[in-house]
């Protein structure tokens, strides 16, 4: 038997893809001046994370890695229900890139002696997808990706997952400690409550964790330990579109039955 | 302490020198390959070629052995082939660390791997105990004369392309979007070798169980010909573009807007957090054409917008478009294709 379950949820900040505009001097994306949010896929996470406390009991943790700025999503988190937040910061960690990444949050979730890991299924801003299997990976740990529904089985200490896989679905069942990457608007994110809200902007403070904390040699992450480096970028040219307009949907039928795409 | 860490980039710098052939995961469920691998073996190829190294496939699962001789008529000049019950269906575990011992063992340069949610799953698994380079999502592949992979990938939003390298680690390992490359047909008088490897895990040392596993209750949109999306503008009213899918014999796919909203599956949706879509025909309707919906379905052949906001930036991105509302518009079309399908019928 198990007396609960501690859960820990890996958010990140993101820059707001609503809001994202393109340079139209140089055609490239302006993503500086889009204010900072939390990674939508992120919700889904944490919603799943407060979804299994309520059924196995325990507490859920949010993390994040970044600038002490990046702290705003715990606050999200926090106010969402979760029942604590730490901030992993560190100027070594600058310049990370997937490699370092999932060793620094494998190294936090041990950390808090997680049970469960669970994760937003990629983050908007650099779409990987490659950060919770790293974390799984760094520590041998079980992992679910492109999960869409849970079944705690604390009897068993297993956590059992609805995955998508191509084409359709399977019903896996992991040991502890897993790590879960839940897939994007398969569940319904909860509201934070206004308490819970006036709580987390006011008298909540995450904690912060250094590498020191985490025992971690600052030469084995940040930029110079990342073994992909970003070599160039060139940018696309759009697929030229003949952007006709019609009146009425014969004459695009008739504009349509001259192309290939019926023959 | 210094010393060591000398001693450790030596040996780095050794696995690097050292390091050869380009890897191709052969990505199989109950012996049915994904089609992605085929592209990726031919896009191999010709790597291989021109570092002049060999193309090699990796096939793990049970009783694969024709699979492994399809690889070599497609293109591989080795076959290295685990065979066990064991990975039998794919979980992350057994495939993550018989597919490390491969790698720790044999040393590749490069290793592909098919951007399906299978290959995402098992690629980090494998990257991070080999402390490999691993780039994600990659549309184009080339390499240099001294065996450097550029790994390009689209950034964010996507009209930006990246090349990422990895200089110091080896392997230079790759997931790559399906549909990008064209498979080679199987050649059958095409000479390889096929190369049983040692399995180096057991049922008993695994950490997962498969329960149960049904394919074919969902729709894969990325191979559709033609899509039929809707987006906001369809106001929860589905029907008139469910309609036009049957007339096209198109699949129903949606933006994020709409998914969100609960009107479509989450599995249809297209753009940068749904699929990446390249149908002949990409019908989009009441969608305003943010760009992570773009990111999505710009490859598409022949684009078609109907919305009621002139200024909606579908209209940039579109062969064809109308102004005008939906609901009206919609069944007329669909009107025009079903008289139409019926004249090519008698024509005939």
């Amino acid at each position: 038997m198990s007396d609960g379950w501690t859960i820990v949820v890996g958010v990140k900040q993101v820059p707001d893809s609503d809001e994202v505009t393109i340079d139209p001097d140089t055609g490239r994306l302006d993503r500086a001046n889009a204010p900072a949010v939390l990674n939508s896929p992120d919700r889904n996470a944490l919603e799943a994370a407060l979804a299994l406390r309520d059924e196995v009991g325990g507490k859920v943790i949010a993390i994040t890695m970044g600038p002490p700025n990046a702290a705003a999503v715990l606050e999200e988190a926090v106010a969402m229900g979760c029942d604590d937040a730490a901030l992993i910061t560190d100027r070594a960690f600058a310049g990370s890139d997937t490699w370092p990444t999932s060793y620094t949050l494998a190294e936090a979730v041990k950390y808090f002696d997680a049970d469960v890991v669970v994760c937003g299924e990629e983050t908007t801003d650099s779409s990987t997808g490659q950060v919770p299997p790293g974390i799984a990976a760094h520590n041998d740990w079980a992992q679910l990706t492109y999960v869409e529904d849970l079944e705690p089985r604390p009897e068993e200490n297993r956590l059992v997952a609805v995955r998508d896989v191509e084409g359709g679905h399977e019903r896996v069942a992991a040991d502890l400690p897993v790590v879960v990457a839940f897939a994007f608007g398969e569940n319904v994110p909860r509201p934070a409550g206004l308490h819970r809200k006036i709580y987390a902007e006011n008298e909540f403070e995450p904690m912060e964790i250094t590498a020191e904390d985490l025992g971690i040699d600052p030469d084995e992450v940040g930029l110079d330990a990342s073994p992909t480096q970003v070599g160039g970028m060139d940018t696309v040219s759009p697929v030229d579109r003949k952007e006709q307009k019609f009146e009425t949907a014969e004459e695009l039928f008739e504009a349509l039955a001259e192309t290939e795409v019926f023959s | 302490m210094s010393d060591e860490a000398e001693q450790e980039l030596t040996e780095e710098e050794q696995r690097v020198a050292d390091a050869e052939d380009v890897w191709v995961f052969i990505e199989e469920h109950a012996g049915d390959v994904m089609n992605v691998s085929w592209e990726l073996l031919a896009e191999g190829r010709k790597l291989a070629d021109k570092i002049d190294q060999k193309l090699v496939a990796v096939v793990i699962g049970e009783d694969v052995d024709d699979v492994a001789e399809e690889a070599i008529q497609r293109g591989a000049d080795l076959a290295l082939v685990a065979d066990d019950p064991v990975f039998e269906p794919y979980r992350a575990d057994p495939y993550g660390t018989q597919f490390r011992h491969m790698v720790e063992e044999k040393n590749p340069s490069i290793v592909l791997i098919g951007g399906t949610h299978t290959g995402r799953d098992f690629a980090g698994r494998v990257a991070v105990p080999t402390w490999a380079g691993l780039t994600a999502d990659v549309t184009v592949l080339d390499v240099e004369e001294d065996g450097l992979l550029l790994a390009k990938r689209p950034a964010f939003g996507g009209n930006v392309l990246a090349t990422i390298v990895c200089e110091d680690h080896r392997p230079q390992m790759a997931t790559v979007r399906a549909g990008v490359f064209e498979a080679a047909e199987p050649d059958p008088d095409r000479d390889g070798e096929i190369e049983h490897v040692e399995v180096v895990v057991g049922e008993d040392d695994t950490i997962s169980e498969v329960l149960e596993r049904e394919i074919g209750d969902t729709a894969d949109i990325t191979d559709a010909d033609r899509i039929v999306a809707v987006g906001g503008g369809i106001e929860g009213d589905v029907g008139p573009a469910v309609e036009l899918a049957e007339a096209l014999d198109a699949e129903l796919a949606a933006s994020r807007k709409a998914v969100d909203e609960g009107w479509v599956e989450a599995s249809r949706q297209v753009g940068q957090t749904g699929k990446t879509v390249r149908p002949e025909l990409y019908v989009a309707l009441g969608i305003s054409g943010a760009i992570q919906h773009l990111e999505g379905m710009k490859d598409s052949g022949v684009v078609v917008a109907i919305n009621d906001d002139p200024n909606a930036a579908i209209f940039e991105h579109a062969d064809y478009g109308i102004v005008g509302d939906i609901f009206e518009i919609v069944p007329e079309l669909v009107e025009a294709i079903e008289s139409g399908a019926e004249l090519t019928e008698v024509a005939q």
